[in-house]
């Protein structure tokens, strides 16, 4: 009997012992090497990375980096980190997409080296940084279209100006289960595109955590609610389904036919055969279709640059974050701006982003 | 219950039930019910199965089992799994290793040693509360308990993933199967006939030697299934391992140089039901059958181990019986 149990114990105890051997495995294979002593980086940091065009810049970097932020951006990235990584398997990275709020509370934290944003960094998130003495640089890499989305079947609406959103969305809205709710306020505001039709009003769109939801607000909202109700007003109306989850959105408003929501170009991108765009007229452009062209260009009204800050505070140590920064404005790097389904910056601008960035190496 | 009702006597019932079946409505319209209510669920569980089977049937028919071994991408075409089903296998690997022990010797001196007294009944209310409680509020005490003040306070882990890493994780899952596991071995102690331990303890043994010599040898095969199921509980679970610190990601790498230890103290890691949380958050079409795929193998290995529990039990059952 005695021996047994403890055999049965020993059995239990050498399972625990297999599983966590292979346990631990992760993406690459393992090469178990007894401590080979600091391999720092051979010669990664010398390399112009304008004229990179193959492989993570060859190095040998070893270290870890950790990326966490704006959910829009996420893609990107981990597109990078994805390619960096084959060239330089001695790096741990890790790419994460919380909403940029969650992700700069971390970065200022000093539990993050880059950030992922799709809105600049706040003031609050600045004194932040500042407090726990975080220094950044902030870098442009490419350019987002919200695009005010519809589902095919509502043939009512086309293009809606920045006071028709107002009416429909913003604070005073709140309550409006109807299009034709929205009648008397949009008149108010001299909307073009009232009156609208008696049909129920479905929102479904980012919540509050969501840098979309930010950037929708400040372009959208922001200046007709300070001038109507005075500062601090700037948020939309509380009544809608706010999802972080942009497949949800998707979702709901294509499940229905009088709906209204806002996301990310990549999405609408992914998913157009079940949506439909709104154009947007901010009132001086005239309506404009958002397209990787007129994003590009700023004339589509709710285009917005996406960033990554980078942690500057210990760069002379940290050959690891150089390198993948450096792939990341290379051409290489920036080319999975396109894949992941944004719009490239163009030439002058990806000249300021490097020589920002090149200015913050020192 | 609507059976017997108030005109019947008990022998009134016995004759009935020996005399033959006579057609009741009640009786036949609950046993509908039940029938319909058994179906319904079943239905459910089949369509639930075999939508997700079929979505997921063209990634294992065009990509076969590189699926399951390829690392996790951001590009549709290429992502895999196979980093989460080693993080979930780690991470099971914890909760046997703490979980097991624990709940075991806990089980053990609740039933066989401690009184009953208010304070063990308090402790024990307190134990089938506890199994009660959110996995999200674990996940909450593992953020806490085990990445802020045992990784990054006591070991001062900082930098890369900075005390979140699959130790933290383990005992976060352990902590929350424990009272399950405490239970279930209860039940199973429980089960054990008291005639038994009499027996051992008329002839001298002590209280320690029937333990290890009558009642655990016979509550085994019970333990052991508590405890494979508790284990497939642990592996399913994503709530708490969201806060604890797994990588909720499109794309994490290793570094090629870490040791074991290294592994389990600094590198990041996720878990199989974390990637199914992540794929279906995605806008590509393709991420819609790469999460059905991942469900498939979640579910197969959750099957895998509730296999083995039943063939664990009948093992030892025919063992010591």
């Amino acid at each position: 009997m005695k021996s047994r149990t403890i055999r049965l114990l020993a059995l239990l105890g050498a399972l625990s012992l297999v599983l966590a051997a292979c346990g631990g495995d992760g993406s690459s294979d393992a090469t178990t090497t007894a401590p080979t002593g600091e391999t720092t980086d051979g010669g990664s940091d010398t390399t112009e990375p304008a004229t990179e065009t193959t492989g993570g810049s060859g190095g040998e970097a070893s270290g870890s980096i950790v990326v966490s932020g704006s959910s829009t951006v996420e893609p990107i990235t981990a597109r990078v980190g994805e390619a960096f990584d084959g060239a330089n398997p001695g790096v741990a990275t890790s790419v994460e997409g919380p909403g940029t709020g969650d992700g700069f509370a971390r970065f200022c934290a000093g539990e993050t080296d880059i950030s992922d944003a799709s809105r600049p960094i706040s003031e609050e998130e600045i004194a932040a940084c500042e407090a726990s003495g975080i220094e950044y640089v902030e870098l442009h890499i490419a350019t987002d279209g919200l695009t005010v989305l519809t589902s095919p079947d509502n043939e009512a609406v086309t293009c809606l100006a920045f006071t028709d959103l107002y009416a429909l969305l913003g604070p005073e809205s709140e309550g409006f289960a109807n299009w034709s709710d929205a009648n008397e306020l949009a008149a108010e505001l001299g909307a073009p595109n009232a009156p609208y039709v008696e049909e129920p009003l479905v929102i479904t769109a980012p919540g509050e955590e969501s840098g979309t939801y930010d950037t929708f607000v400040e372009l959208v909202i922001a200046d007709i609610s300070e001038e109507r109700l005075g500062e601090d007003n700037d948020f939309t109306r509380a009544d809608y389904n706010a999802s972080a989850n942009d497949n949800v959105i998707v979702q709901g408003v294509t499940e229905n036919p009088t709906s209204l929501g806002w996301v990310g170009f990549a999405f609408f991108e992914e998913n157009q055969d079940v949506l439909k765009a709104i154009e947007v007229d901010s009132g001086e452009s005239g309506c404009v279709a958002p397209s990787a062209d007129t994003i590009a260009s700023f004339e589509y009204p709710l285009s917005r640059p996406l960033f990554i800050y980078v942690k500057t505070n210990d760069l002379g140590s940290r050959a690891d974050l150089t390198a993948f920064v450096d792939f990341y404005l290379s051409d290489e790097g920036l080319a999975f701006v396109s894949d992941a389904g944004y719009v490239q910056l163009p030439a002058e601008d990806i000249e300021a982003t490097r020589a920002a960035w090149d200015g913050a190496k020192g | 219950m609507a059976v017997a009702t108030p005109a019947l006597t008990p022998t009134d019932i016995v004759r009935q039930s020996i005399e033959g079946r006579r057609f009741s409505p009640i009786n036949a319209l609950v046993a509908f019910t039940m029938l319909f209510t058994l179906l319904s669920s079943v239905v459910i569980l089949i369509t639930l199965l075999a939508d997700t089977i079929a979505a997921a049937l063209p990634v294992f028919a065009s990509r076969g089992l590189s699926f399951v071994t390829a690392s996790l991408s951001p590009t549709a075409a290429s992502a895999g799994i196979w980093q989460g089903i080693m993080g979930s296998l780690a991470l099971t690997a914890f909760v046997i290793a703490v979980a097991f022990p624990l709940g075991v010797a806990a089980a053990v001196y609740l039933e066989e040693y401690a009184s009953d007294n208010r304070f063990t009944r308090f402790i024990n209310a307190n134990i089938r509360n506890l199994a009660g409680v959110p996995s999200i509020v674990y996940g909450i005490l593992g953020l806490f308990l085990f990445v802020e003040i045992l990784m990054r306070g006591v070991f001062g882990a900082e930098g890369g993933i900075g005390g979140r890493n699959v130790i933290a994780g383990g005992l976060t899952l352990a902590v929350l199967v424990l009272p399950i596991m405490i239970i279930t071995t209860s039940e199973a102690l429980r089960a054990v006939p008291g005639a038994l331990r009499e027996a051992s303890m008329a002839v001298g043994a002590t209280r320690w030697e029937t333990i290890k010599h009558q009642v655990l040898p016979v509550a085994i095969p019970a333990i052991l299934t508590g405890t494979v199921l508790t284990i497939a509980r642990a592996f399913g679970e994503s709530a708490p391992l969201l806060l604890a610190g797994a990588q909720l990601s499109l794309f994490f790498s290793v570094s090629s140089e870490a040791s074991f230890t290294d592994l389990i103290t600094t590198q990041p890691y996720t878990a199989l039901p974390i990637i199914v949380f992540n794929f279906a958050r995605q806008p590509q079409a393709e991420f819609v059958s790469l999460t059905a795929a991942a469900i498939v193998v979640l579910l197969v290995m959750l099957l895998t181990v509730n296999a083995a529990a039943v063939l664990v039990r009948d093992r030892y059952e025919q063992r010591y019986r």
